[in-house]
């Protein structure tokens, strides 16, 4: 039933023209550009700078290595706590379970930076934590690897509790009347049918921490930063073009290695099938009882403290009269950070929308959407610096990168949406007398107008804490909180820090507004959409690191 | 008269339908038969007009309709799963058509009204419609379809839904409103119960072909 245009071409062909220009001019041609300048070495003629250089000096090949290491161990650190956990949210039901499942979604929209200023506001110098027991944590591991776990825990156990939903009840139900314990259970039926599930998450936090930006500049500090970090201060301290290239290429091709893995597990992953839910039990026993209050624990000291820790923070540099804090420079850059939002909201729509309704008729098209999901925000920004020299300090260029960064949450929601839409509906509503485009109105655009409002939301919060690109790309007068934020952190003395918590907590209710546009309850609907069509909107989302 | 003329279509290597013809007169209730996947189905979304068959061409009233698209044929279709709008109350989703037939809104939903106390279906008027019970939800569906006085009511298992009993009463209801609203209507099942409790004449479709059905048929 492919509908043909006049040109006897596909109706997808014209819808996917724009978004397909928009990936290929600001995504794929920069990364195409960076790998030709590391392979090429056109920046090394005053050197003897290999490719393999990354391997053969011991500075390098130790960023390369740790960066490696910190995403594995960030990985197994997030299994080993959130299968448990997930068990738990998946299994017993208790009060406020439902609200601790919205509340998971929270790190999806926290800005790096936020919680990167968390984890200091707890654990750095001075901080509620590391203050009141006298222990410093500057230069160690800890840091990045706290604030790793802050995102990606939830990511686990979203995924986990998704997963473990999909088990069915009926299989475990057979198992144990063929004499399995429970335990067996788990690990004979329940285990194998998470596994995947599990893995391609973890697949996702291995690229997040991997590619991740904020956080390592932040709480990497000299020693513990990662090669995102080293590949920034090569081209903004350094202007050391050549060797940055060449770390650059070899990002790529390592995150390219992983993307792969994910995308294979991905498509081994079929649709959810419709099974009989396990039932959840009500916690009797005081051991399950100390599961729930333990995996609840764990989530607060995981993922809450650090936003408390902020808000903390601010509330006392106010308190304690810290003035000045809201100057022209703070009001400037709280207004970039709402207009440029706003532009790239607007526009990542435009592209979400277009390319969920082309990516309905093709499978590459549909992964390609995972594209700016999978490459990291600095590679991204230097490729665009060496292919639009000419560009650079541009706002409309900045705004762009804004926006493709951006998109996938929209076209993902709506993508979802669609496929949960059963087909019926329109044929129905055509039969009964609308057209095309009445029909687009009447039906399909209503019923999927929570799944945009999600999208836009997850548009929107990545926007608003967009760090990287904004890094490179803009001018000083073009300052976001974000790029404030970090300016502050600079700067020495208290007063400063104090700005930086006081700006963060600014940021954190922005993005806190898009979260609750997310997950804002809204009335149940049986018919469609939530039965039986699950979306993966939570382990298959990502923050900007 | 609703006339499918020598309809082919193919579906990946499968000849669906082969040289399928097939006359409803007005008033008329004609049960297709045939095993799941038989393409009955496909023959019904190609008399709906909301697929093009490979060859071959659909009529009503003497005219080539072929071209017209589905809004336009004024023909309702029935799905198996009502297809009703979940964003839509009860009283929304019956005026429907009316408001694309550019009806106001306050006289769509008047003539609805009345729609629904001919079906007895008043209490449930503000009610979302996945709150329904099965029976209620198909007497809905009925009610969105009848109130725009199709001329062609296109039935697509109406009933493999609902439990036996339902079945059997709702069979009967549909029949004789039906009849009063004097429509051809062509009723897609695979049970040869059904058809013969309900249709004026049986035809069964087998590897593609129209064959008449000689257990279905009932007076």
């Amino acid at each position: 039933m492919a509908a043909v245009t006049p040109l006897n071409l596909p109706r997808s062909f014209w819808l996917a023209l724009l978004p397909a220009a928009a990936l290929l001019l600001l995504l794929l041609a920069p990364l195409a550009r960076l790998g030709f300048a590391g392979f090429s070495g056109e920046f090394n003629a005053l050197s003897d700078l290999s490719v393999w250089q990354p391997w053969q000096d011991d500075y390098l090949r130790w960023r390369v290595l740790w960066s490696v290491a910190q995403a594995a161990i960030t990985c197994v650190l997030a299994f080993v706590l959130g299968l448990p956990l997930a068990w738990v949210l998946a299994r017993y039901e208790f009060a406020g379970r439902a609200l601790v499942l919205r509340l998971l979604m929270l790190p999806f929209v926290v800005p790096t930076l936020v919680a990167a200023l968390g984890v200091l506001a707890l654990w750095g110098p001075r901080g509620l934590i590391s203050g009141a027991l006298g222990i410093n944590l500057q230069d160690t591991p800890w840091l990045l690897l706290y604030g790793n776990l802050f995102f990606n825990l939830c990511l686990v156990v979203r995924a986990g509790v998704d997963a473990l939903g999909q088990v069915n009840a009926r299989q475990v139900a057979a198992a144990r009347s063929l004499g399995a314990t429970p335990w067996r259970a788990f690990w004979r039926i329940e285990w194998p049918a998470i596994a995947p599930w599990l893995m391609s998450s973890l697949c996702l936090v291995f690229l997040y921490c991997f590619a991740g930006f904020g956080l390592a500049l932040v709480l990497g500090g000299q020693r513990f930063a990662t090669v995102e970090v080293e590949i920034y201060s090569l081209v903004a301290y350094e202007l050391q073009l050549g060797q940055a290239s060449v770390l650059a290429l070899w990002m790529l091709l390592l995150t390219g290695a992983v993307a792969l893995g994910y995308a294979a597990l991905e498509k081994r992953l079929g649709a959810p099938a419709r099974t009989a839910p396990m039932a959840r039990v009500h916690p009797h026993a005081a051991r399950q009882w100390l599961a729930v209050a333990g995996a609840l624990a764990v989530l607060v000291v995981v993922c809450a403290l650090p936003i408390f820790a902020i808000f903390i923070k601010a509330a006392y540099a106010l308190w304690a009269g810290a003035s000045g804090i809201f100057d022209a420079e703070a009001l400037a850059a709280l207004w970039n950070t709402l207009r440029f939002s706003a532009v790239a909201l607007v526009a990542a729509t435009l592209l979400g929308v277009l390319h969920a309704f082309a990516a309905q008729a093709s499978v590459v098209w549909r992964a390609l959407a995972f594209l700016p999901f999978v490459v990291s925000p600095v590679t991204v920004a230097f490729g665009l610096l060496l292919l639009y020299p000419s560009w650079t300090a541009s706002l409309p260029l900045l705004l762009a990168a804004y926006a493709v960064l951006a998109y996938p949450f929209v076209a993902k929601a709506l993508s979802a949406g669609l496929d949960g839409l059963p087909a019926h509906l329109t044929q129905a509503a055509r039969t009964l007398g609308a057209s095309p485009w009445r029909c687009f109105w009447r039906v399909t655009l209503p019923l999927l107008a929570p799944a945009l409002r999600r999208g836009m939301a997850f548009a929107a919060a990545t926007a608003l804490g967009e760090f990287a690109v904004t890094l490179f790309l803009s001018r000083p007068e073009w300052a976001t909180l974000t790029t404030l934020i970090y300016q502050r952190l600079g700067r020495p003395g208290q007063a400063n820090l104090d700005a930086a918590m006081v700006l963060a907590c600014v940021l954190m209710a922005l993005a806190l507004l898009a979260f609750l546009l997310i997950e804002w309850p809204v009335r149940e609907r049986a018919a469609v959409g939530n039965d039986g069509h699950r979306s993966r909107v939570g382990s298959g989302m990502t923050m900007s690191h | 008269m609703l006339k499918l003329r020598h309809i082919y279509h193919r579906y990946g290597d499968q000849l669906l339908l082969q040289d399928v013809s097939l006359q409803v007169q007005a008033g008329e209730i004609v049960a297709l038969l045939g095993p799941s996947g038989s393409g009955k189905s496909t023959l019904l979304a190609i008399a709906a007009g909301l697929q093009r068959p490979d060859a071959g061409s659909v009529w009503f009233d003497g005219v080539d309709i072929s071209a017209v698209p589905p809004e336009r044929r004024g023909f309702a279709l029935m799905f198996q799963d009502f297809a009703l709008f979940p964003h839509l109350n009860v009283l929304d989703n019956v005026a429907f058509g009316l408001i694309e037939q550019r009806l106001a809104k306050k006289e769509a939903r008047a003539q609805a009204i009345h729609m629904l106390e001919v079906f007895g279906l008043t209490a449930l008027a503000l009610r979302k419609v996945w709150n329904l019970s099965g029976g209620e939800q198909q007497r809905v569906a009925l009610a969105r379809a009848l109130i725009t006085h199709p001329h062609v009511l296109l039935l697509d298992e109406p009933f493999s839904a609902l439990d036996a009993d339902l079945r059997v009463a709702l069979r009967d209801e549909f029949r004789s409103r039906i009849r009063e609203a004097g429509m051809a209507t062509l009723l897609v099942t695979h049970d040869a119960t059904e058809a013969s409790a309900m249709a004026d004449r049986a035809v069964r479709l087998v590897a593609g072909q129209l064959v008449p059905d000689c257990n279905g048929a009932a007076g």
